[in-house]
C-alpha cells in the first residue's frame, strides 16, 4: 500500500512538475476589459427579455440595469483604451502569469466542491458530504497524519450537529 | 490523544442522536411576505411569542421577508407538503393582484390550506397638514381645483394602491391621481409626514404618532362607516358617500394537502392565542386592529367581495 | 436617550449577551491573528448562527469578532512580523522591532491597552453621536437618500485598488447582480430566468460566502501549506511597561482615537486608512521620531488605538442611515434587517431599547477584548498554529452548512460555488471584488430611491437639488471625487519620477 502511494505520489509529482513549467502571461487589464464589456453587452442583450416593463412608468424596471451594462461597457472600453495606448507607446502594461499547475489544482479543489455538494444534494445528508470533503482535502494536501484524519471527521460531524440540532437545520 | 478524540466524537454522534429522538415539539416558520416593521410581521411575532404558553408540541417562529407576490411565489415553489412552513396572504394577493396584475402570480389559493385569521384592519388616508383636508368633502374642494396629487402606498398592487386608486377614480379625479410606491406602510406615512407626498393610505397605528404631532390630517377611512372608537374617532368613512372600501385582513395559511390534523392544531393554537385577553387589548388599544377568527367560507368570501369590487372599478384603476 | 438607558441595560444584562460577547472575541481574535484568515471571513461564516438568536445576543457575537479583530492581527504582527490583518501592518512596523528587543510582552500589552481604549472611545461616540444623526437621517427624503447612497458608493474609491475605473466595473456587476428578483417597484420578476428560486433575488450573505469565503479556498492552489510557528515562550517574560512608556502612550492613543472616529464614520475609508494616518500623526507630533521603526510605544499605541475606533464609528452611518462604513458592518446589515431593524430614526425610537443596548454592549464587548488580551493571548497564538490542512475543510464545511442553512435549499450552495468561481477568475484579472459587495449592500436602496425621486417629479432631475440636504450630499459627493482624481495624479506622478 506504502509503495502504491509512493509510486502515484511520484507520478503526480512528475505530472505537476510538466505542468508547472507551463505559463501563460496575459496583460490583466486588457482581458479583465474583454471579459466585462462581451458580459455588459450579453447583459444588456439579456434585459429585454428578462425585465417585464409595466405601462406609463415614468422611469421603468429596465432603466437602472441598462444604465448599469452601458456603465460596464463604457469602464470596459476605457480600461481597454488606456492599456492599447500604453503599448502603443511601448509602456509597461501590468500583466499576470497564469500558471497551469495552479489552475489544474484550483480546478481539482473546485471539483471537490461539486462533488460535496452532489453527495449532499442526491443524498439530503450533509453529514455524509462533510466526511467526504474532510478526507478529500486531507488527500488532496497529502496528509498523511492519522490524528489530522481523526480531528477533520470529528469536527464534519460536530458541524453538522450543531447545525441541525442547535439551528434546528434539516440536512 | 486519539483515544480522546475517538471518546469527542462517539459523545458527540450519541447525543445527537439522542437529542434527535427525544425531541417532539414542531417548529413551524410562519412567513410575512411583508416589511418586518408592518402590522402584520408584528402581530405575527406576537402570536409566536405566546405559542409556547398554549402548546407543548408547536413552537411558531416569525419571519418576515418583504417581497410581496415575490415572497410568497417563492414559498409556494419551495414549500413541500410535508415542511412545517406557513405563510401569510391577504386580499392583496387573492383578489386585487389576481385580476389587475395575475403575471405576477404564480399560484391559485388552491396552492394553500387555510389556517386563520388573525385581525382586521380599517385603513386611512392621511393628508399632508399643510393641504387643511380633514374630510371627503374638503377632499373634493382640493381635487376641484384641478390639483395633481400624489398618494404614499405600501407597494404597487396592494390594497391601500388600489383602494386609493379606486377611491380618486370613483370621484372622477383618476387622472389628477399619482401613486408612489413605498416598500413598507410606515416608509409610506414618513413620506406624507414630510411632504413628500400629499396623501398616503396605512393602517391606523402606522400614522397616529405623525398625527397626534400634526404632520398629517385625517382625510377618511375605507369602511362603510365613520371610525366609531379610539384615536381616530369620528374619522369619515368613505362608504356613506357610495365610495369603494373593504377592510385588511392577512390570512395564515399552510401548503395545500399540509395534515388535517396538524392545521386544526394550529387554527385551534391560534384560537388559543388570540382569545387571550392580554392579546386582544394590545391588538385593539396598540395596534388600532380588530381580532377577527374566520371559517374558511368567511375566507372565500372576503375574498370574491373584494374581487367582486375591482371587476367593478377595473376600468378606473387600470386607467 | 435617558428613558432608554434603564430597559436597555435591563435587556442587556443577561447571561446569554455575555456568553455570546465572549465567545466572539475569542473567534475574532483567534481569526484575526491567523494570517490569511480576516475578520470579514469570520463574519460570514458565523453569521448563520446568528439567525436563530434575537437581535441582542446576535449583534452582541457578530461585534465582539468585529472588535476583536481589531486587537488580535496585532498578535501575528508583534509575534512573528506578519500582521493577521492589513491594519496589523502598522502596528508591526514597531511592535515587531520591539518584541525583537526581547519586550514581546510590553508590545502586545501596549497593542492590547491602545486597541481597548480606542474601541471604548468608539464605543462611546456610538452611543452619542449616532441618535443625533439619525435625527437629521429621518428628516432626508427620497432624493436626498438617494444622493446619500451616491455618496456611499463613492467608497468604491477607497476599495477599487489601483485602478478606480476596475472597481466601477466591478460594483457595476453588483448593482446589477442586486437587480435580481422582483423589481422593488412594481413587483415584477428581473433577470430570474423563470427560476422560482431567484424571485426574492440573491441573498446577501450567500453572495459573500462565495466572493470571499470559498474563492480562498480556491486560492489554497496557489501554495503549499505549512503550519505556522509561534513561539509563545516570548510572551511568558516579565517585563511591563514603565511610568514614563505609560506616559508616553496616552497623547498618541487620544489623538489617533478621535482621528480613527472621524475615518470610520465616512463610509469606504476603514481601519487601514485610520492606523496609516494616525501612526504618520503620531509619529509628526513625537518627540522621539528616531523610535519610530525601531519598536516605538507611541507608535504602537497610535496604530491600535486608531484601528479599533473605527469599530463602532463605523456603525453611525449603518444604523442611521443603511449606509456601511466597511465591508464587516455591511454583513452585520443582514443580521440587523433579519430581526427587523432597520437603519434610520425609528431604531433609536421604537426600538430604543434594543439599539441602546447594543451601543452600550460595544462598551463591554471592548472590555471582555481586554480580559481575554490579558489573560488569554498566550491561548491564541497558539491555536494559531492550527495546520491549514485541518482548517481548509473545516472552513468549506461551515461554508456549506451556512449556505443551506439561510434558506434551507441546496439551490443556495450551487449560488456560492458560482460565486467563488467569478471571484476566482476576477482575482485572475486583478479585479477588485470588494465593490461587488458595496453594488450588492446599497443597490436595491439606490435603484428604489432614484426611481421613486423621479417618479415624484414626473422625470424632473430638479428633484436631485431641491433642498439644503440635497446641496450638502452633492458637495460632498464633488469633494470626495476631486480627493480621489488628486490623489491619483499625485500617485500617477510618484510613479512618473520613480
Amino acid at each position: 500500500m506504502r509503495d502504491f502511494i509512493r509510486n502515484m505520489e511520484e507520478k503526480l509529482d512528475s505530472m505537476g512538475a510538466k505542468l508547472e513549467k507551463k505559463e501563460i502571461t496575459i496583460p490583466t487589464d486588457l482581458a479583465a476589459a474583454a471579459v466585462f464589456f462581451v458580459m455588459g453587452i450579453v447583459l444588456l442583450l439579456l434585459v429585454p427579455g428578462q425585465v417585464t416593463v409595466g405601462k406609463d412608468e415614468v422611469v421603468s424596471g429596465a432603466a437602472f440595469p441598462t444604465y448599469l451594462c452601458y456603465i460596464m461597457i463604457g469602464g470596459s472600453i476605457l480600461v481597454a483604451v488606456k492599456d492599447i495606448l500604453k503599448i502603443a507607446r511601448k509602456e509597461e502594461v501590468d500583466t499576470k502569469t497564469i500558471n497551469t499547475l495552479v489552475e489544474v489544482k484550483a480546478l481539482i479543489i473546485f471539483g471537490i466542491l461539486v462533488v460535496f455538494w452532489l453527495i449532499c444534494r442526491l443524498t439530503g445528508l450533509f453529514v455524509l458530504g462533510a466526511l467526504f470533503c474532510a478526507v478529500s482535502f486531507l488527500l488532496f494536501f497529502r496528509c498523511k497524519k492519522k490524528s489530522y484524519y481523526m480531528i477533520t471527521i470529528t469536527f464534519a460531524v460536530g458541524i453538522w450537529a450543531a447545525f441541525r440540532f442547535i439551528l434546528n437545520v434539516s440536512f | 490523544m486519539k483515544k480522546i478524540i475517538s471518546l469527542v466524537l462517539s459523545v458527540v454522534m450519541v447525543c445527537t442522536c439522542l437529542v434527535g429522538c427525544g425531541d417532539k415539539t414542531e417548529t413551524w416558520t410562519v412567513t410575512c411576505p411583508w416589511a418586518p416593521s408592518g402590522v402584520a410581521a408584528v402581530v405575527s411575532q406576537k402570536a409566536a411569542s405566546l405559542s409556547t404558553e398554549y402548546s407543548k408540541d408547536i413552537i411558531l417562529v416569525a419571519d418576515a421577508i418583504k417581497g410581496d407576490a415575490a415572497t410568497v411565489n417563492t414559498w409556494v415553489a419551495s414549500t413541500k407538503v410535508s415542511d412545517p412552513e406557513l405563510v401569510f396572504a391577504g386580499e392583496g394577493l387573492f383578489s386585487i393582484t389576481s385580476i389587475l396584475d395575475p403575471a405576477k402570480l404564480q399560484f391559485t389559493y388552491e396552492d394553500f390550506s387555510y389556517v386563520e385569521n388573525l385581525y382586521s384592519s380599517i385603513f386611512v388616508m392621511s393628508a399632508d397638514a399643510k393641504l387643511g383636508i380633514d374630510s371627503i368633502d374638503s377632499l373634493k374642494a382640493y381635487m376641484e381645483e384641478g390639483n395633481e396629487i400624489s398618494v404614499a402606498t405600501n407597494g404597487a398592487t396592494g390594497s391601500e394602491a388600489f383602494l386609493a386608486a379606486a377611491l380618486f377614480g370613483a370621484m372622477g379625479y383618476g387622472d389628477q391621481l399619482k401613486l408612489v410606491a413605498y416598500s413598507s406602510a410606515a416608509e409610506a406615512a414618513q413620506a406624507v409626514a414630510r411632504g413628500e407626498t400629499n396623501f398616503a393610505v396605512s393602517h391606523q397605528s402606522q400614522i397616529l404618532e405623525t398625527f397626534q404631532q400634526g404632520g398629517v390630517t385625517m382625510v377618511c377611512a375605507f369602511d362603510g362607516e365613520d371610525i366609531a372608537d379610539g384615536p381616530f374617532a369620528g374619522v369619515e368613512g368613505v362608504g356613506k358617500h357610495g365610495y369603494p372600501y373593504f377592510r385588511n385582513r392577512c390570512f395564515i395559511m399552510a401548503r395545500s394537502g399540509a395534515d388535517e390534523n396538524k392545521v386544526a392544531a394550529l387554527k385551534s393554537l391560534y384560537g388559543q392565542i388570540l382569545a387571550d385577553e392580554e392579546v386582544a387589548t394590545w391588538l385593539s388599544d396598540t395596534m388600532l386592529l380588530e381580532v377577527d377568527t374566520m371559517t374558511e367560507e368567511q375566507v372565500l368570501e372576503h375574498i370574491d367581495n373584494v374581487k367582486n369590487i375591482v371587476n367593478e372599478y377595473y376600468d378606473l384603476v387600470a386607467n | 436617550m435617558l428613558e432608554y438607558i434603564g430597559p436597555a441595560l435591563q435587556q442587556l444584562f443577561t447571561f446569554e449577551n455575555f456568553l455570546w460577547m465572549n465567545l466572539g472575541v475569542f473567534i475574532g481574535s483567534i481569526f484575526a491573528a491567523i494570517p490569511g484568515l480576516s475578520v470579514i471571513l469570520c463574519i460570514i461564516l458565523f453569521l448563520p448562527f446568528t439567525y436563530k438568536m434575537t437581535a441582542i445576543p446576535g449583534m452582541m457575537f457578530l461585534l465582539g469578532i468585529y472588535c476583536a479583530g481589531g486587537y488580535g492581527g496585532s498578535v501575528s504582527a508583534i509575534l512573528i512580523n506578519t500582521p493577521g490583518t492589513p491594519h496589523a501592518a502598522t502596528t508591526m512596523l514597531d511592535g515587531h522591532p520591539l518584541s525583537k528587543k526581547g519586550r514581546t510582552k510590553t508590545a502586545l500589552r501596549i497593542a492590547l491597552y491602545a486597541s481597548t481604549f480606542g474601541g471604548i472611545f468608539s464605543a462611546l461616540s456610538l452611543l452619542f453621536l449616532a441618535p443625533q444623526v439619525a435625527k437629521i437621517a429621518a428628516q432626508l427624503g427620497t432624493a436626498e437618500y438617494f444622493l446619500v447612497c451616491l455618496f456611499g458608493l463613492t467608497i468604491i474609491a477607497g476599495i477599487s485598488g489601483k485602478s478606480l475605473i476596475k472597481g466601477i466595473i466591478s460594483a457595476a456587476l453588483g448593482l446589477l447582480i442586486s437587480c435580481v428578483g422582483a423589481d422593488p417597484l412594481t413587483g415584477y420578476d428581473r433577470f430570474t430566468f423563470g427560476n422560482a428560486r431567484l424571485y426574492m433575488g440573491l441573498d446577501l450573505a450567500i453572495c459573500l460566502i462565495g466572493l470571499f469565503a470559498l474563492v480562498e479556498i480556491l486560492g489554497k492552489a496557489e501554495g503549499k501549506v505549512g503550519p505556522l510557528k509561534l513561539d509563545t515562550s516570548k510572551i511568558k517574560t516579565e517585563d511591563k511597561i514603565t511610568k514614563e512608556e505609560g506616559k508616553r502612550m496616552i497623547l498618541p492613543a487620544v489623538v489617533s482615537s478621535i482621528i480613527g472616529v472621524i475615518i470610520g464614520i465616512i463610509p469606504g475609508t476603514g481601519a487601514s486608512m485610520a492606523s496609516w494616518f494616525s501612526y504618520d500623526r503620531a509619529k509628526a507630533m513625537s518627540k522621539h521620531k528616531e523610535e519610530f521603526g525601531h519598536g516605538s510605544v507611541e507608535g504602537i499605541a497610535a496604530a491600535e488605538a486608531a484601528n479599533n475606533a473605527v469599530t463602532g464609528a463605523t456603525l453611525i452611518p449603518l444604523l442611521t442611515l443603511g449606509i456601511p462604513g466597511d465591508g464587516c458592518v455591511a454583513i452585520m446589515l443582514s443580521a440587523l434587517m433579519i430581526n427587523g431593524l432597520n437603519p434610520g430614526l425609528s431604531l433609536f425610537t421604537t426600538q430604543g431599547d434594543i439599539m441602546y443596548a447594543i451601543m452600550i454592549g460595544l462598551i463591554f464587548v471592548n472590555i471582555f477584548m481586554f480580559l481575554q488580551g490579558r489573560y488569554l493571548t498566550d491561548m491564541f497564538a497558539k491555536i494559531v498554529s492550527v495546520p491549514q490542512e485541518i482548517l481548509t475543510p473545516i472552513i468549506v464545511m461551515f461554508c456549506f452548512a451556512g449556505a443551506f442553512s439561510v434558506n434551507k435549499s441546496y439551490f443556495d450552495v450551487v449560488v456560492i460555488l458560482v460565486f467563488a468561481a467569478i471571484a476566482w477568475i476576477m482575482k485572475k484579472l486583478d479585479m477588485p471584488t470588494v465593490p461587488i459587495l458595496l453594488g450588492l449592500v446599497l443597490g436595491n436602496m439606490t435603484e428604489t430611491n432614484f426611481r421613486r425621486a423621479l417618479l415624484l417629479t414626473d422625470g424632473n432631475f430638479s428633484i436631485f437639488v431641491g433642498s439644503w440636504y440635497c446641496i450638502v450630499f452633492l458637495v460632498l459627493i464633488i469633494a470626495a471625487i476631486s480627493m480621489i482624481i488628486v490623489n491619483k495624479m499625485k500617485e500617477a506622478k510618484k510613479g512618473v519620477v520613480k
